[in-house]
């Protein structure tokens, strides 16, 4: 019997520096390393480790050929401040990938509205790459991303490749600018680019990853613009144990965030993630 | 299968048989309450008991216990899984403990099994005993888990007055009792089973009617029951709740854990360690940047609840079997009878 608690220790193969607090990195997951075929879905997520301080979810922000996997990492606790101290070619003990994913078959031949929130970018930017290699399945691909500040930003290097993809927009907003960043940036909330959305919400399907605040929000004005709660996914984030559905502290409803998710539709959750 | 009967003053046979192979973990009363404890004779079996404070789900999801050890040389790391599989005898627990064990036994495995539970599990056997007797606080025959038990168990015995009668439920059960030279039972003990039965189910203080229970829990999550619970005046007579979370510790279906690593003093190799959590404690939802999904009183109690009515994530595998230690337990003697009324009252 496989013991899913035991990780695998994998060195850090490359590390990307995406802003201040916040790296890329970048590990091979062949099957020497991992005891196990890598197969994923965009919006998995893997339990990363340090020993002697615990483990957090962390999801997929990429996998390139030959099992490279991304895993973005910002700084906000104990887990991802040991890691940011990390150098190339040290251990991390991971294991996963656990949860669904995004419904990509869903997404065939409809419209896609990417809305991210900070780091909330990261587990779409596997499904923006999907869309991009099989282009024409999708229709038009409208992503909206914001953060605190333009320097928050995180992929900022993708945004060109971004916005040369066949019938995408990018709409890039930020709480407030500071320095004049090199790329095209408006002040406000994600919400304030739903009026300019090029993709009618006839035939759209809504991808939201973010700060749950964030998440009820846009949800909400999606809702008003006359989206229906079955044409909304969101992916959650919860305080994960084990990742395998068995320690409870991810259960929202009747669901474990992290066997039945991380990504739900808005259906489902609705009445646990909206009393204010 | 057959079944046999036992006298209880020749009961040491059974035990002494089982001594050879196994280690057995029964009720024990070292005090004013019944505790499940090693024995290792007959003396200190205690089979007149009641219930017990802590449930025996301790045998196969302890309460803290260690999933590896890991060593850091050179920069590498190294672990050691520590398993021990020890074989072990259940014996005399109660009909709702055994159901208890049946929906955690559903909980670990699935798609991806708890290789510590599941090692330990079938590592097990399970003689379980009839109630003859209640507390005022259980409610299993409204739950369907008790007084007696038709599912789960390796050998059952029922108390049928001066004797035992023995039933057997599987083959490891069998193997158990084979060339004692038991009496093979007669009707007429089946009859007094039977009697004691009916005798037993009059007995109970307590009703919950589950069929609606889910239903209307998950429909009401706005319900002003939870607030009442948590944060203003308790639910017929009782304290609101404390979160001091020894419903939880107590409950036999209750399995949710954390996980944390400690370090030796040399800061060169540690353990990882798994230990039961409480949703009741302000921390077991909280995350990074000072979030907290059940950051009131009053969701943490109402996740509880849900969860025992099985309309959490756990579903039906986590839910009440209606053994009542949650309620003797209790410090503001809140009683999830009650509060499944009151539910549906208003």
């Amino acid at each position: 019997m496989i013991n899913e608690y035991t990780p695998n220790f994998i060195k850090i193969k490359e590390i990307i520096k995406e802003t201040n607090n916040t790296n890329t990195y970048v590990f091979n997951l062949s099957k020497e390393t991992l005891n196990q075929d890598f197969s994923w879905n965009p919006g998995q997520f893997m339990m990363v480790g340090v020993f002697g301080i615990g483990e957090s979810a962390i999801s997929i922000s990429n996998v390139e050929k030959d099992y490279v996997v991304n895993l973005t990492i910002r700084n906000v606790g104990n887990v991802t401040n040991k890691i940011l101290n990390m150098k190339k070619g040290d251990s991390i003990g991971i294991r996963g990938p656990y949860g669904t994913g995004w419904p990509l078959e869903k997404l065939k031949g409809n419209d896609i509205v990417i809305v991210a929130g900070g780091m909330g970018l990261a587990p779409l930017r596997g499904v923006i790459k999907f869309v991009n290699d099989n282009r024409s399945e999708y229709n038009d691909l409208e992503i909206i991303y914001g953060a605190r500040n333009p320097e928050d930003m995180i992929f900022k290097y993708d945004f060109k490749m971004w916005k040369k993809i066949k019938n995408c927009t990018l709409h890039l907003t930020a709480d407030s600018i500071t320095e004049k960043p090199l790329f095209e940036c408006q002040t406000g909330l994600v919400t304030s680019c739903f009026p300019n959305m090029k993709t009618h919400h006839r035939n759209a399907i809504a991808l939201i990853c973010g700060p749950e605040i964030m998440m009820r929000y846009a949800a909400k004005c999606l809702e008003t613009i006359g989206y229906g709660d079955n044409q909304i996914y969101l992916s959650l984030e919860r305080r994960m144990k084990c990742g395998i559905g068995k320690c409870g502290h991810c259960q929202i409803g009747r669901k474990f965030v992290c066997k039945h998710g991380p990504v739900f539709n808005y259906a489902d959750i609705k009445p646990f993630i909206n009393p204010l | 299968m057959n079944a046999y009967v036992v006298e209880k003053s020749s009961l040491h046979i059974l035990i002494d048989r089982f001594l050879k192979d196994y280690r057995i973990f029964g009720p024990t009363k070292p005090g004013a309450d019944s505790t499940f404890e090693e024995i290792t004779s007959i003396k200190e079996l205690h089979l007149d008991y009641i219930s017990t404070i802590l449930p025996p789900k301790k045998y196969f999801h302890p309460p803290r216990e260690t999933l590896f050890s890991f060593e850091i040389k050179n920069g590498k790391i190294k672990t050691n899984e520590i398993k021990k599989d020890d074989k072990i005898i259940l014996f005399g627990i109660h009909p709702c403990d055994v159901h208890a064990i049946l929906k955690l036994d559903k909980l670990f495995s699935g798609e991806i099994n708890d290789t510590y539970y599941q090692s330990r599990r079938e590592n097990t056997v399970i003689v379980a005993l009839n109630c003859i007797e209640t507390s005022e606080h259980s409610f299993c025959s409204s739950m369907g888990t008790g007084p007696f038990l038709n599912e789960g168990f390796d050998l059952l015995l029922t108390d049928i007055g001066t004797k035992y009668l023995i039933e057997i439920g599987t083959k490891t059960g069998n193997s158990l009792i084979e060339g004692l030279n038991l009496i093979p039972s007669k009707q007429a003990d089946y009859d007094e089973k039977e009697k004691r039965l009916k005798l037993m189910e009059k007995k109970f203080k307590k009703y919950v009617n589950i069929s609606w229970q889910s239903k209307i829990a998950s429909k009401n999550i706005n319900h002003e029951v939870w607030l009442d619970l948590g944060e203003r005046g308790g639910v017929a007579c009782s304290f609101p709740c404390l979160s001091c979370g020894s419903c939880t510790f107590v409950c036999p279906t209750c399995y949710c854990y954390d996980i944390y690593d400690t370090m030796d003093l040399s800061m060169k190799s540690g353990k990882r360690i798994r230990e039961l959590d409480s949703c009741q404690l302000l921390e077991y939802a909280s995350v990074a940047l000072n979030q907290n999904y059940r950051q009131d009183r009053k969701d943490r109690i109402r996740h509880w609840m849900m969860c025992k009515f099985g309309a959490a994530a756990g579903e039906m595998n986590s839910s009440c079997v209606g053994c009542g230690r949650c309620i003797r337990i209790c410090p503001s003697k809140i009683d999830i009878t009650e509060v499944a009324k009151e539910l549906k009252q208003r």
